[in-house]
């Protein structure tokens, strides 16, 4: 399918997202955070964030994490994925952690509790960090079948534009991972995202290594970008002139 | 039954026809194939035709001779070769089972679908059964479908003048190289429909297309075959027991947003 452009979901929300840049909100979201004495902690396999109103509006706004409804009003709380987490805690270095509720975690010891709770979280993280650090937000993607959605600006203005299906290789180009390896993937993919007019984003993290350090990890992988299409010829678009041989067909 | 209950079932009928008429009316196709557990055709419009064109099958270059031309499909269907045009087994088993082409053996006899068909799927013409389904699916759609890299038209001086007659299989046949099976092979070069269409002078391809075998490619494979198409697009194709379908894997970059 061929997107005409982002879906915004009402009259004057593309203006209203030009004029609060993303990468603003996060820079304010940054200083809140740093300021903030709260620290997020393990749960299951997420992290709990305590928040006053002020950052939990900031987060919203950002979309970063999922505010659990509750009937408090002085207090919020936040649930955080690993990589939300992460990036918040290393690439935007704003977030305090703590694993044992006392002591504050370094970034190097929460990169080895991330791992060692997921071996896949490198890859994933790393496919994060490529989508944020470019100002989309990002979301999981379960609903769709697919790792990750990802907007344009706030999910509140405009529709998803991309299901985001991560797969990685090393670096001879070895593919190592089982996603879309056989044909039925494919099509359920792509079936599934177009019947929700998104179209399907393949990031391949290219170069991986699996005993890789952050840093490592960073710099000596390559995220590359291909879209998934399916290719319908006959609804080829109005450029297809077909009635010049339609006389040979009746 | 007794006379009564056989007009009073009539009745019945007749209303319960009469509130569904209308749907029956708009699809009569459709309810008889319904009727008759018929299954929808693998290609529409396969009706008796007024014209029929001829080719002889010449074995040693594995391609037919077109030998009496009727219609005007063949402005975009077969090769010219030194002024006489020949087609490819594809266009044949194409052509044959709409009923535009007649095939006849080295004699006189005729080639029935049976025998066509099977040298369809038998690899030593350049093509597999596949590759046919693909080729199909696109040329019943309207698109010129030629194989790729393959010239539509080519002209061969070297004939001399009183020798007897004898095909130059090479020129001809332009290399008929078996299709690795279960690797991604090169196999079309797609013009959009044009009724300008030349063969003297094609100009490039809209897209080629690549037949992919059990496994979808992987990155390095799409890259490698998107370096050999140079900057003509490339889909894939995967038939799967009849079921053709596309893909491409475009890169993209997604921008840097404020």
């Amino acid at each position: 399918m061929e997107l005409s452009g982002p879906r915004w979901k009402g009259k004057n929300f593309a203006q209203i997202a030009n004029s609060n840049p993303m990468s603003e909100i996060i820079a304010q979201l940054q200083v809140c955070l740093s300021n903030s004495e709260s620290a997020a902690l393990p749960i299951g396999t997420d992290f709990l964030l305590e928040t006053v109103p002020e950052l939990t509006k900031l987060l919203n706004r950002t979309s970063f994490g999922r505010q659990l409804t509750t009937s408090y009003d002085s207090k919020q709380y936040f649930q955080l994925s690993p990589e939300e987490t992460f990036y918040l805690h290393h690439f935007l270095k704003c977030l305090k952690v703590s694993i044992d509720n006392a002591k504050l975690i370094d970034v190097n010891d929460l990169w080895n509790f991330m791992r060692n709770r997921s071996e896949l979280f490198p890859i994933y993280y790393r496919a994060y960090v490529h989508l944020r650090s470019k100002n989309w937000i990002v979301k999981l993607g379960t609903k769709n079948g697919v790792d990750y959605v990802v907007y344009r600006h706030h999910p509140a203005l405009v529709h998803s534009e991309y299901a985001v299906v991560v797969d990685w290789e090393n670096d001879k180009g070895e593919k190592q991972s089982e996603r879309l390896r056989v044909w039925s993937d494919l099509h359920c993919a792509v079936r599934a995202c177009n019947g929700v007019a998104k179209a399907v984003l393949l990031l391949n993290v290219m170069g991986y290594e699996v005993n890789f350090s952050l840093p490592e990890l960073l710099e000596r992988t390559i995220v590359d970008e291909r879209q998934i299409t399916r290719w319908v010829p006959s609804q080829c678009r109005d450029d297809c002139k077909l009635e010049g041989n339609k006389g040979e067909h009746h | 039954m007794d006379g009564e209950e056989v007009s009073k079932v009539e009745g019945e009928t007749r209303r319960r026809r009469k509130g569904k008429g209308k749907e029956r009316g708009e699809n009569p196709a459709r309810n008889r194939q319904q009727n008759n557990f018929l299954p929808s055709s693998s290609l529409s419009g396969c009706q008796i035709r007024t014209e029929v064109s001829k080719a002889r099958w010449v074995e040693e270059i594995g391609m037919a001779q077109v030998i009496e031309k009727n219609g005007s499909l063949w402005a975009t269907t077969g090769v010219i070769r030194n002024g006489n045009l020949y087609c490819h087994i594809e266009e044949i088993g194409y052509l044959a089972q709409i009923g535009a082409l007649v095939l006849l053996d080295d004699g006189e006899n005729v080639m029935g679908l049976k025998d066509i068909f099977t040298k369809c799927a038998d690899r030593r013409y350049g093509c597999t059964w596949e590759f046919f389904e693909a080729y199909r699916d696109l040329k019943s759609l309207g698109f010129i479908v030629g194989r790729h890299g393959q010239p539509w038209s080519l002209k061969h001086d070297n004939l001399k003048p009183n020798s007897n007659f004898t095909v130059d299989t090479d020129f001809i046949a332009d290399r008929i190289e078996e299709l690795q099976i279960g690797a991604a092979n090169l196999i079309f070069d797609i013009y959009k429909p044009n009724s300008k269409f030349k063969k003297t002078d094609p100009g490039a391809p809209s897209f080629i297309i690549c037949l992919v075998g059990d496994w979808p490619p992987i990155r390095k494979e799409v890259e490698y075959l998107e370096e050999k198409c140079k900057l003509v697009p490339l889909k894939f194709c995967h038939v799967n027991h009849g079921d053709v379908r596309f893909f491409s894997f475009p890169e993209v970059s997604l921008p840097v947003l404020p």
